[in-house]
């Protein structure tokens, strides 16, 4: 009873000093700040700050200041390891930046524009197409996630492998740190080297460091044409080769190669059952391929002769070219599709592990038959953004099983991939970050050293360890 | 029996449409293009036929630019087994096109014409209905289910108050529907194939018809852009905007 009128009195306390507007004080409100994405968790927090603009989330880090209370700083909640959900309800705060979608300005000669952490994904790239621009970040959660949280999270998605991840496409950062001060780099220099590029520090920091407030984002000429297709290889191996020689053949205009077997198919079905099958199901590998152009490149003409030199080459046993791009959304229908086919399932192991590319086919082959060979009650699934060497190798337990019975399994696939995931000298997280979900992972994982450095940043950048706590590294208590 | 089929080279359906900024005409500068969505369902009606043993050949017709070769290889790679391109860059309205292909028709002598019923850049809705009076051939529009019985056609049409089923006698025009058919996907090895096939080009000249457009296009204008919406602050302000505003109640 004590402890809920401690924060009952810190949420009027917050009210107090940033206004009734800012401060959403009812925990029935907080609801949809204090679960995660896939809904298997949930949380609660003090109260859920909504600052309007960098002035007020400067406000409100010094609120929590004086009222000693962490801050967990969120964006659109898609986060998939728990980075953005709040663990120690009485005395953290959730901020979220949704108020904070202006799009400061956009500059069609320099190919930049300069807009607030709360804005929309998929919002500020239609806008930026109506002007012919193109911002490459393209995600599944595009929907719903935010760019501030896209920049924490360092996020990748399906055209890494041409425009690069999320850090790749930044210029620059306006940033409210843990004492309420505000750093100003929001430059939309290409060339910059005066001194250490204190941008990179909070780019997938997953806002331990500071509050991203603004960024100034890198822009690419809007695509005209977009050539996809769906391709029956014969392995994993195949498909890499394909890639590689897909690279060379098209001078690097491959957008997007994703990799899926053929259970993404029935996967897919099981959440869309009326989703049209293009190509015959039985092949023992997919590719599903894009191919992106704008001015004088004929797109169509490049997908068209890389193909027929596959097909000769035995690179590609069959396939199928969208020739609209109704047929082009359908062909994402499938491998979209398999995510939530997945989650119909029920509990299961969702990895996102990247080895290099040369050594991708041997390391699925090989835990693939270990997963068959321990596991044999478990669908091991592999796909994904092959192009990056970034696979979700993800393990359903059967239908029937409990859900103590799915927590050990997934446990125990879990420790084999990473120990597999170690001999080829792979990563646990190639592209969803650390967040609470893999922090013993990451701890367990990283070296003396690696972890000094760390320790060192978040000391002299947040001596209070004020800012999301218990992300990334173990809470330490500093105060 | 040889099946001939109608297609046109538009704006592909998922495009934004953009207005020239002097609003001369609809923005087609690097824009995708495709087949007609009803043409698409035209081909694989005319595939499925073939399939089926009922037709022997399917011949592909289009008029208009050279870049309408795309769309006619994307129709042979789809199943048809050779094309017709009578090349004009002109703005070809409706009875232009069915005069054309009324020549066509005359020349290649189909047992069966399957045509989209409109196309969805202008929307028009008249070319298989001309080319039926052109030729004097029976017509069935807005074929929701086509069917051959000894030498006849059987019609299913999509009406306002449910289906009508027309026995029409060969040769006959039919205009396609959307629910007809599901399009197939083009497969790579026909892909490739469809690059062989024979593409016979021809021009309005040597089929001895006039293209050249009656209709005068004045100006194209984009649909009013909705205003944003505004959060009320109370239910009495939502009244009082309502009566002195909005002005739907009093």
């Amino acid at each position: 009873m004590e402890a809920e009128a401690l924060v009952t009195s810190l949420r009027n306390q917050l009210v107090d000093l940033l206004g009734q507007d800012t401060v959403v004080t009812e925990p029935h409100d907080h609801e949809p700040y204090c679960r995660d994405w896939h809904g298997d968790m949930t949380s609660a927090a003090v109260a859920v700050l909504r600052p309007r603009d960098t002035g007020e989330v400067a406000a409100a880090v010094r609120a929590c200041r004086t009222l000693d209370l962490d801050i967990v700083a969120q964006g659109g909640n898609t986060g998939l390891v728990l980075g953005a959900l709040p663990d120690r309800p009485e005395r953290q705060v959730v901020l979220s930046l949704e108020r904070m979608r202006h799009i400061r300005s956009i500059d069609e000669a320099d190919f930049s524009a300069i807009v607030e952490a709360g804005c929309v994904l998929e919002e500020l790239k239609l806008g930026l197409e109506e002007r012919g621009l193109f911002f490459p970040l393209t995600l599944g959660a595009q929907g719903s996630c935010r760019i501030g949280g896209n920049v924490s999270t360092n996020a990748g998605g399906v055209n890494v492998l041409r425009y690069g991840m999320t850090r790749e496409l930044v210029l620059g950062l306006e940033v409210v740190l843990a004492d309420g001060s505000v750093w100003d780099g929001l430059s939309t220099l290409r060339k910059d080297n005066r001194g250490i590029d204190l941008k990179q520090l909070f780019i997938g920091a997953e806002g331990t460091l500071g509050i991203i407030t603004a960024v100034a984002i890198k822009l690419s000429p809007l695509p005209e044409r977009i050539e996809t297709a769906l391709l029956g290889v014969g392995d994993l191996h195949t498909a890499i080769a394909l890639y590689r020689h897909a690279r060379r053949a098209c001078c690097d205009l491959v957008s997007a190669f994703e990799f899926m077997p053929p259970s993404a198919f029935t996967l897919a079905r099981e959440a869309q059952p009326d989703l049209p099958l293009p190509i015959a199901i039985d092949y023992p590998a997919y590719v599903l391929i894009e191919i992106s152009s704008s001015g004088l490149i004929d797109a169509k003409q490049l997908m068209e002769g890389l193909l027929e030199q596959a097909m000769e080459e035995s690179l590609v046993l069959d396939g199928v070219i969208a020739t609209s791009q109704a047929q082009a959304r359908q062909l994402w229908a499938i491998r979209e599709g398999m995510n939530e086919g997945q989650a119909l399932r029920g509990p299961h192991l969702r990895t996102d592990v990247s080895v290099p590319l040369s050594r991708l086919a041997a390391f699925v082959a090989e835990i693939g038959a270990e997963l068959d060979d321990a596991l044999p009650q478990c669908l091991a699934v592999a796909y994904g953004h092959v192009g990056d060497g970034n696979v979700h190798l993800n393990v359903l337990p059967p239908a029937g099983a409990t859900l103590a019975e799915r927590h050990t399994l997934i446990e125990q696939a879990k420790k084999m991939i990473n120990f597999r995931l170690d001999h080829y000298h792979g990563s646990f997280s190639a592209e969803h970050g650390i967040g609470r979900l893999k922090r013993d992972e990451f701890e367990h994982w990283i070296s003396p050293v690696h972890r000094r450095l760390l320790e060192a940043l978040k000391r002299a950048i947040d001596p209070e360890y004020r800012l999301n706590p218990g992300c990334q590294l173990p809470p330490i208590t500093a105060r | 029996m040889k099946v001939l089929v109608a297609i046109k080279r538009v704006i592909d359906y998922n495009v934004k449409i953009r207005v020239k900024s002097d609003h001369s005409d609809v923005d087609l500068t690097n824009v995708k293009m495709a087949m007609n969505p009803f043409c698409e369902i035209a081909v694989e009606e005319a595939v499925r036929l073939k399939e089926k043993g009922v037709a022997t050949e399917v011949v592909v017709v289009t008029i208009g630019p050279k870049a309408a070769q795309e769309q006619l290889r994307t129709a042979l790679a789809l199943g048809a087994d050779r094309a017709i391109h009578v090349e004009t860059d002109l703005r070809v309205e409706s009875l232009g096109a069915a005069r054309a292909l009324a020549k066509i028709v005359e020349e290649q002598q189909p047992g069966l014409v399957i045509l989209g019923k409109q196309a969805i850049d202008t929307d028009n809705n008249q070319t298989g209905q001309m080319l039926a009076a052109l030729t004097g051939l029976p017509q069935g529009t807005f074929a929701s289910e086509v069917a051959v019985e000894d030498g006849r056609l059987r019609v299913t049409r999509e009406i306002d108050g449910g289906l009508e089923t027309l026995e029409l006698t060969l040769p006959a025009i039919v205009t396609t529907d959307l629910r007809l058919n599901e399009p197939r996907y083009a497969k790579l090895p026909d892909i490739m194939k469809a690059k062989k096939k024979p593409l016979e080009v021809r021009t309005p000249a040597d089929l001895g018809v006039e293209l050249a457009s009656r209709i005068k296009l004045l100006k194209v204008e984009p649909p009013a852009e909705r205003q944003a919406g505004i959060k009320v602050g109370s239910v009495d302000e939502l009244i009082d905007k309502l009566k002195n505003e909005a002005k739907v109640i009093s």
